[in-house]
């Protein structure tokens, strides 16, 4: 790549387009970015190419509606998103789900959380020039999906869970296929393992590359594994437990935070893969915990037309990428008045801004695989 | 920088005059060497790829996904909400793929809008800015559904008639675009005038789109495409 | 650490072990479904297709109304059935004209189903409708009718499910036959 020169070294700056539509963004984000020679000097992520009005849309809505179309800004992460919305309704309406329906949701969750880091463990590899991990990382994708479809229906957007629970309770001999399903996933995990972290053309390309500092994270307010990364311990499933989690998270519990220190690409890859190690230990307790809990409803019996008090509520949860918060502001009607959506993504990219400048173009994609956004969340 | 104007790379008139048994046999050529370009979107970008991986593989069915762009692309598949910002971006990248060339709307989103159908800023379906061969319903559908969707589509091709192509000439979308549209930026320097000074309303009466069906507020969002086509569509 | 004993290991190691693992699954089949010549086997409840048992329906439009995507047309009449028995009064009853679902707006959530006070909607795993036609995509009553056929028999839950949950209220017959009220 070569700038304009102007004779000898010395070199003019360059804007490159990264985007809407490259394979590296996985989505259509867009990067402009001032180059000097091949030093990056500004870099500024253009977003929008994939707004689609959500928030709006919320409005207009039922809360069944809606938490149908939550699904939808974080295709990855669709039942976390819709989990959101459930808890915030819950909550002001001050509603006790049945415990059945709580232990359910929490193993979809992190069922869930566990799909979306896959999709994130073999996307990365392939951004850095490594073909083979994504056909791994799908094919432990497949075997999860394939138990989610059971219970709900669907292999990507869920749209299971309801106010005060979930649609339907569980098919029979539903745990029993989850528990195989986990198992297999967790004999096959070393195979994905071996072609990433081993992997020493990887390592070399990610170790010490895009280093983000806790002060940046904390100004920026980004969350999830790329703050973990960088060692700021947060984690709402502990901090501020929602669903089971309060059990689990407990000393002596399967829950631990995961959390690096050195900040740059390749622990943020770290932190993903040992997540999904936990979350598997986590849906594994959730499963024992569903075998051992007496009979009993997973919903409860809503009125005909469902209205939420006046009031306002924020309820945040960790989504597998980050925080994801909803800011319902009710009047009382069955529709929320505004619904506002903090979605993880959007912080972890603004970073970017930040992070950019001052790194090769190489070290480019690197950095910007690493920071795991989903663009739909990103935009809304 | 100077730009070249070179003539997209076509095979019409010539396709045309071809007698029944070369048509056949380039008909199964095309049939089961479909150079797939993804145009991920959103949500099923992922079912698209999970298409592509070892348990789907549609390169069984003829369907190579390593086209490195779409200037060596045969099928454009539109995965994912097409929103009003996107639509010249798709515009132009199906423009650049060579004749013939088919598309496959993918899910909800891109036949109609899907769960989007109200909203202020997506394009109610992809048809309305390119011509579509297959739809294939689902939100997001799943991967057998795109495979489907393929076999359909090469139904259709192995059945192709020259003049259903040059019928399809006729429509809106099958224009000859020259390079230089192409290559065109998608901010024009007047526009980026438009856009470091105080913003105008001349772009907003802009937007009268033949590409699109009608509807005002998705003309609006096209303006930028329905320009290049008055650039060029002299003879559609 | 972990990542300590990880880092320990030099270039060549980390490489062999991703060959290795490269190697192990060349040898392993394949878990490609062939599936234009092998059908997968789809779970029961999974969501491809909606089916309409047409007899169920009384048009009560509930879930034309519930319908995020306002994906569903339904048209219908009154037309007045003579009484039964001597003396009895003449009912009214709403007769199915049209029954529509526009699959290229669905967003295939599944409430249209949910809603339905009288088991009209059905899902149904068949996904093999993709048509070169937008317009092929509207299903009537005929086509929605024909799906029935492919759908499977409810799964029965896991031990611990209540015997039956009651989602919603099943809406009475009242408010069923009411013409629907403009509620957005």
């Amino acid at each position: 790549m070569v700038g304009v020169g102007a004779g000898g070294l010395a070199s003019a700056d360059m804007v490159l387009n990264i985007g809407p539509q490259h394979p590296a963004t996985h989505g259509v984000l867009r990067l402009r970015i001032t180059l000097d020679g091949e030093r990056i000097r500004r870099a500024e992520p253009i977003v929008g190419y994939m707004h689609r009005g959500a928030e709006k849309l919320f409005e207009v809505r039922d809360y069944r509606q809606i938490m149908v179309l939550a699904n939808r800004h974080d295709w990855l992460s669709a039942f976390s998103n819709e989990i959101g919305v459930a808890l915030t309704v819950e909550r002001m309406l001050g509603m006790d789900v049945p415990e059945r329906a709580t232990w359910t949701r929490t193993l979809l969750a992190e069922l869930n959380r566990v799909l979306n880091h896959l999709m994130f463990l073999g996307s990365y590899p392939l951004e850095l020039g490594a073909i083979t991990p994504i056909f791994y990382s799908f094919r432990e994708r497949e075997e999860l999906q394939a138990v989610m479809e059971e219970i709900s229906g669907g292999r990507m957007h869920y749209m299971f869970s309801r106010v005060g629970g979930l649609r339907d309770d569980l098919p029979a001999g539903w745990l029993g296929r989850v528990a195989a399903s986990i198992a297999a996933v967790r004999r096959r995990l070393p195979d994905l393992e071996s072609l990433l972290v081993g992997n020493e053309i990887l390592r070399a390309r990610t170790r010490g590359v895009g280093v983000l500092s806790p002060e940046l994270i904390e100004a920026y307010g980004v969350s999830g594994p790329i703050a973990r990364a960088s060692g700021v311990d947060v984690d709402l499933r502990r901090d501020r437990p929602y669903l089971a989690y309060a059990e689990l998270f407990a000393p002596g519990g399967p829950g631990r935070v995961v959390v690096r220190s050195a900040g740059d690409c390749l622990a943020r890859l770290e932190v993903l893969l040992e997540q999904v190690h936990v979350s598997l230990d986590l849906a594994q307790a959730c499963l024992d915990r569903l075998a051992a809990l007496p009979a009993g409803p997973v919903n409860v019996k809503l009125p005909k037309v469902l209205k939420v008090p006046e009031g306002w509520d924020y309820v945040a949860t960790e989504n597998p990428l980050g925080f994801n918060g909803y800011y319902l502001v009710s009047r009382g009607d069955k529709t929320p008045w505004r619904l506002k959506l903090r979605s993880a993504s959007f912080n972890n990219v603004a970073v970017l801004g930040e992070l950019l400048p001052g790194t090769l173009i190489a070290d480019m994609v690197a950095i910007l695989g690493s920071m795991f956004f989903v663009v739909g969340d990103i935009d809304k | 920088m100077t730009m070249t104007d070179l003539p997209m790379p076509r095979v019409g008139p010539l396709q045309e005059a071809t007698p029944k048994p070369m048509r056949l046999i380039l008909n199964w050529g095309r049939r089961y060497s479909l150079w797939v370009f993804n145009f991920g979107l959103a949500c099923c970008a992922i079912e698209f790829i999970a298409a592509s991986m070892a348990r789907h593989d549609f390169i069984r069915l003829g369907v190579i996904p390593f086209a490195p762009g779409p200037r060596q692309a045969d099928l454009m598949v539109v995965s994912g909400t097409v929103t009003d910002k996107m639509a010249p971006a798709v515009r132009r990248l199906y423009d650049q793929m060579p004749e013939p060339k088919y598309v496959i709307s993918f899910g909800a989103c891109s036949n109609s809008g899907g769960p989007y159908w109200d909203s202020y800023c997506v394009t109610k379906g992809v048809d309305q800015l390119i011509p579509v061969d297959v739809y294939v319903p689902g939100c997001p559908p799943r991967p057998e559904a795109l495979l489907q969707g393929i076999l359909l589509l090469q139904q259709r091709i192995a059945s192709e008639q020259p003049a259903s192509r040059s019928l399809r000439k006729k429509s809106y979308a099958d224009r000859r675009a020259a390079a230089a549209v192409l290559s065109r930026p998608f901010v024009s320097a007047q526009d980026r005038e438009r856009l470091a000074g105080a913003p105008s309303e001349s772009d907003v009466s802009r937007g009268t789109s033949d590409a699109s069906r009608g509807t005002g507020d998705v003309s609006r969002g096209t303006g930028d495409v329905s320009r290049g086509s008055t650039d060029v569509s002299g003879e559609a | 650490m972990a990542r300590q004993e990880k880092e320990s290991r030099g270039l060549v190691p980390g490489l062999l072990s991703g060959m290795a693992t490269t190697a192990r699954t060349a040898f392993r089949p394949t878990h490609t479904r062939q599936y234009p010549d092998v059908a997968p086997d789809l779970p029961p409840r999974s969501r491809g297709v909606i089916a309409l048992l047409a007899d169920n329906c009384t048009s009560c439009m509930l879930c034309a109304r519930e319908c995020p995507d306002w994906c569903i047309y339904i048209d219908s009449h009154k037309e007045t059935i003579p009484p039964a028995s001597e003396g009895g009064r003449p009912r009214q009853q709403n007769v199915l004209d049209r029954f529509a679902i526009d699959f290229s707006l669905c967003m295939y959530c599944g409430i249209c189903i949910e809603v339905c006070p009288f088991d009209a909607l059905f899902w149904s795993p068949e996904f093999e409708y993709a048509e070169t036609d937008i317009r092929d995509l509207l299903h009537e009553k005929e086509r929605l009718g024909e799906w029935m056929a492919t759908v499977p028999p409810p799964a029965a839950f896991e031990p611990g499910a209540l015997e039956e949950v009651v989602v919603d209220e099943p809406a009475t017959e009242e408010d069923a036959t009411q013409p629907p009220e403009a509620t957005r």
